[in-house]
């Protein structure tokens, strides 16, 4: 779920904003210059992953998968997701324009930390990837729910009932996130398993 | 408590909630629509930024360095008003500027259905929760005391639909009325490092290819009898079809990048585009941020918060 305008009072937006301006930053400096059209490139692979939607109930959901991308992306997790939510406000809106900078928050803190989590404890046989993978995928999900249930509590007292159901709604979605990541990363893992190692965007030696 | 209290019978709030689950309703079928028609819609579904040139209007005519940074400053200062009256009018100019533009009415309210279940919740929600100060009115329905209707919790679910409207008719006079490199040009003048436009550049171009490719996997999908579903063997496939999806958009990543090396992309990528202001573009600069400054004075003054 996302933030839309008008929800963060000016100094919340304008203050998250410079926060992830300030990560988008770090994470740009963080991946080798000329592998920085690739990030564009998977960015937006994980934009159209993202229309996908699952029936649940009387609804849908879309997939989000931050887990994922910071676990196949690393540092550069941020910047890519910052460019997938820019691209998404400007075709459909999601995520609003004042409200950018709270969603890249949202979406971006938490797929740093799930990326930081895979590559610790991935190990190398397929059991144990998809169940970390799976762990990713559904901690992801808990973060920015609680990073928005946070803005939302910081919006105002009056925003504690909405900050509450929000928290509530993601639950289902943990669950989905949860068995779809493990499933992803078992499919990577036998198809193209490298793509699971150390992101290719981490600076290293050129061979 | 000195809050003017109304009382009503619970009769009444069945026949709210009932209103309220039927508009909740509408919005949900508008949203499954408009998904079903992302996911299984012909070509073209997804939208393409930036508009065509060729048009000419007051804004098409606006150079976009001015444009930009004229309705960039006007989002955040409807953003920061809290007097509903005041939010009405900035929702009025934003109506106003798109016939102005000669841009038509589908997108903008594509845009606005967009928002709408996100909206609706806090238009459901803040009335029944937001914590009740003196001098709030309320509404309280005999038999649930504890859940007072507060007008004000209403009042400011509203504002905050009104500045989302708000933001969202901005979206296409900002962006329809210049091709979208021009519009990345003139943010790059701006200040923006010229990185971010090529980047925006690159992922909107492919996010519109790795779409048909989803598209052209669904069909192949649905043809071998896949149905949508939330049992556990499909989230396999849904997993084995996100997977799918990203190993091909990363092969084709290190081929596109191969590509760009052998038409010598060495960091950076040609400009095409040259500004020029007169008059006009400030005038019209000026009148925007003068009314925004205006409504946000207005706001200010009379009375402080809402």
């Amino acid at each position: 779920m996302h933030i839309s305008d008008g929800v963060m009072p000016t100094s919340l937006a304008l203050g998250s904003g410079a926060v992830s301006l300030a990560v988008a930053a770090w994470s740009s400096r963080a991946t080798r210059a000329e592998d920085l059209p690739k990030v564009a490139v998977v960015a937006a692979a994980f934009f159209v992953a993202a229309t996908v939607h699952v029936p649940l109930g009387p609804t849908s959901v879309h997939l989000l998968l931050p887990g994922l991308v910071g676990a196949l992306l690393g540092p550069s997790a941020f910047l890519a997701i910052a460019l997938g939510l820019v691209l998404q406000s400007l075709m459909f809106q999601f995520g609003g324009l004042t409200a950018l900078g709270g969603n890249a928050l949202l979406m971006g803190l938490p797929a740093l930390a799930c990326g930081l989590l895979f590559q610790l404890f991935r190990g190398g046989g397929a059991k144990r990837q998809m169940l970390v993978g799976g762990l990713c995928g559904g901690l992801g999900i808990v973060g920015s729910a609680i990073i928005l249930a946070l803005l939302l509590a910081f919006s105002g007292e009056d925003f504690l009932g909405v900050a509450r159901l929000a928290l509530a709604a993601h639950l289902p979605v943990v669950v989905i996130e949860t068995l779809i990541a493990a499933f992803i990363v078992r499919f990577l893992h036998k198809v193209k398993p490298e793509m699971l190692e150390a992101p290719f965007t981490l600076k290293r030696d050129r061979p | 408590m000195t809050n003017p209290i109304l009382q009503l019978p619970w009769p009444v709030l069945v026949l709210l909630l009932g209103l309220l689950v039927a508009c909740l309703w509408l919005a949900l079928v508008a949203a499954r629509r408009m998904a079903g028609a992302v996911e299984s819609g012909p070509d073209g579904m997804l939208p393409l930024l930036g508009g065509a040139a060729a048009q000419r209007s007051p804004l098409h005519d606006w150079d976009p360095r001015f444009k930009i940074a004229a309705i960039l400053a006007f989002a955040f200062l409807v953003v920061s008003l809290r007097q509903p009256p005041l939010v009405a009018a900035a929702l009025a100019v934003a109506l106003m500027i798109i016939p102005l533009g000669r841009l038509p009415w589908s997108r903008p309210l594509r845009r606005i259905a967009a928002m709408n279940g996100f909206l609706a919740m806090f238009l459901v929600v803040m009335p029944l929760t937001a914590v009740v100060r003196p001098g709030d009115a309320l509404i309280v329905f005999g038999g649930l005391e504890s859940w007072p209707f507060n007008l004000r919790g209403l009042l400011l679910a509203l504002t905050i639909v009104g500045k989302a409207w708000c933001v969202a008719l901005l979206m296409e006079p900002l962006l329809a009325t210049a091709p979208l490199g021009a519009t990345l040009e003139g943010l790059a003048r701006l200040g923006v490092p010229r990185r971010v436009g090529e980047l925006l550049l690159i992922a909107h171009r492919y996010i519109h290819v790795f779409f048909d490719e989803q598209q052209r996997m669904r069909s192949g999908m649905v043809a071998r009898a896949f149905r949508p579903d939330h049992r556990l063997d499909r989230m396999r496939d849904y997993g084995n079809f996100v997977g799918m999806l990203l190993v091909r958009s990363y092969e084709r990543t290190h081929r596109v990048f191969e590509a760009m090396q052998a038409r010598g992309y060495a960091g950076a990528m040609p400009g095409h585009y040259r500004f020029t202001a007169n008059a006009a573009d400030w005038l019209k600069t000026i009148l925007l941020l003068a009314f925004g400054v205006g409504l946000l004075l207005a706001d200010r003054l009379a009375g402080g918060g809402a």
